[in-house]
């Protein structure tokens, strides 16, 4: 009896520690994420589509970022919505809400790459269904204006929003590197040495 | 003053996180320079080149005026370097807050916002160091 209990407590214990491991990232969102999961960085990308700075790091600086990093297996790498609250970003959240709708139906970097892409465009017009729709066949189109508007992907949005705030994160774009369950806001963007410098630093560690 | 001066040096240099449950003094971690330097960077007045030798090298002198401040050697010359210092410091500062960066400070090691608190911490240091620059000078003139 007294071996059984035993038993059944190192198992319970035993599932306790397993379990978090399991989990894998929290909250990773779907369809959100590139590269192995189990690599010994991550890389939260936080960004805004109405953001120049987060176009700019999309277009010029992530293929490098993921080339180096992503693709070598040495980080993993997760988007996530942090449209600013501020008065010149008023189709930010909109633009989020659309963004994981498509990553619903894999469809996140297309849709990305499309809404930065026409960023200038429907940030005047305010037409960012028409930047989003021109990447997508019809029946995805059906699928990702319901999903833009269903409770679950605006809450998606809102925890990354959370997830930013309780992070003390304040602009974008952000790379949050996590590395060995520590965590570092990273924002200096102008000069990729510095970065890679940095990163194959805490690699060598 | 000293003692502040070598804190801020000591800060930037020693992950004080990663001494936590490790025996102190055998396994001392250095903080990543480039947390530093990119600190400095986001202060956008100078290139990015002197923001890396400035991360490489302020940390040290920092920690140096400090060790002089306390030990009481070359006192003028480490309190105008105090003060100096501080002027740069206060005025980038004071650049950044009015011009509406939401930058980290970067005076006591990473991650530490530019608020009023912390212009009225570096203001009031700055004080003290006008303070013990125009002590030490006048105690040079008593004793000419």
């Amino acid at each position: 009896m007294n071996r059984k209990n035993i038993l059944m407590k190192s198992l319970a214990l035993s599932l306790a520690l397993i379990l978090p491991c399991l989990a894998g990232v929290p909250d990773a969102g779907k369809g959100r994420t590139v590269g192995n999961e189990a690599a010994p960085l991550m890389f939260e990308l936080y960004s805004d589509f109405m953001c120049p700075a987060c176009k700019l790091l999309h277009e010029n600086l992530l293929p490098t970022i993921m080339r180096d990093y992503v693709s070598t297996g040495k980080a993993f790498l997760v988007f996530r919505e942090f449209p600013l609250a501020i008065p010149q970003h008023v189709y930010s959240r909109q633009a989020a809400a659309l963004a994981v709708a498509a990553a619903h139906v894999g469809k996140y970097q297309a849709v990305s790459d499309a809404l930065f892409r026409g960023q200038v465009a429907w940030g005047g017009s305010g037409k960012v269904w028409e930047a989003v729709a021109a990447v997508l066949t019809p029946e995805e189109q059906k699928k990702v204006q319901a999903l833009a508007k269903d409770p679950a992907i605006i809450a998606e949005v809102q925890r990354d929003v959370d997830r930013a705030a309780k992070a003390n994160l304040n602009q974008t774009p952000t790379i949050m590197v996590t590395y060995r369950l520590r965590q570092q806001p990273w924002t200096q963007f102008g000069d990729y040495t510095l970065f890679r410098s940095y990163i194959d630093g805490l690699l060598k560690k | 003053m000293g003692v502040i001066f070598i804190y801020a040096g000591y800060v930037k240099l020693v992950d004080s996180v990663a001494l936590e449950g490790s025996a102190p003094f055998l396994k001392v971690e250095m903080v990543p320079w480039q947390l530093f330097a990119a600190g400095i960077a986001d202060y956008e007045v100078v290139p990015m080149w002197a923001a890396k030798f400035l991360a490489h090298t302020l940390p040290w002198f920092e920690l140096l005026i400090g060790m002089l401040l306390v030990a009481g050697r070359w006192f003028r010359s480490s309190t105008v370097s105090t003060s100096l210092l501080l002027i740069v410091f206060f005025s980038l500062m004071v650049r950044a807050f009015a011009g509406g960066k939401e930058i980290n400070c970067g005076c006591f090691g990473p991650n530490e916002l530019i608020s009023w608190k912390t212009l009225v911490r570096d203001g009031s240091m700055l004080a003290a160091s006008l303070f013990l620059t125009v002590v030490a000078f006048r105690g040079r003139r008593k004793q000419a």
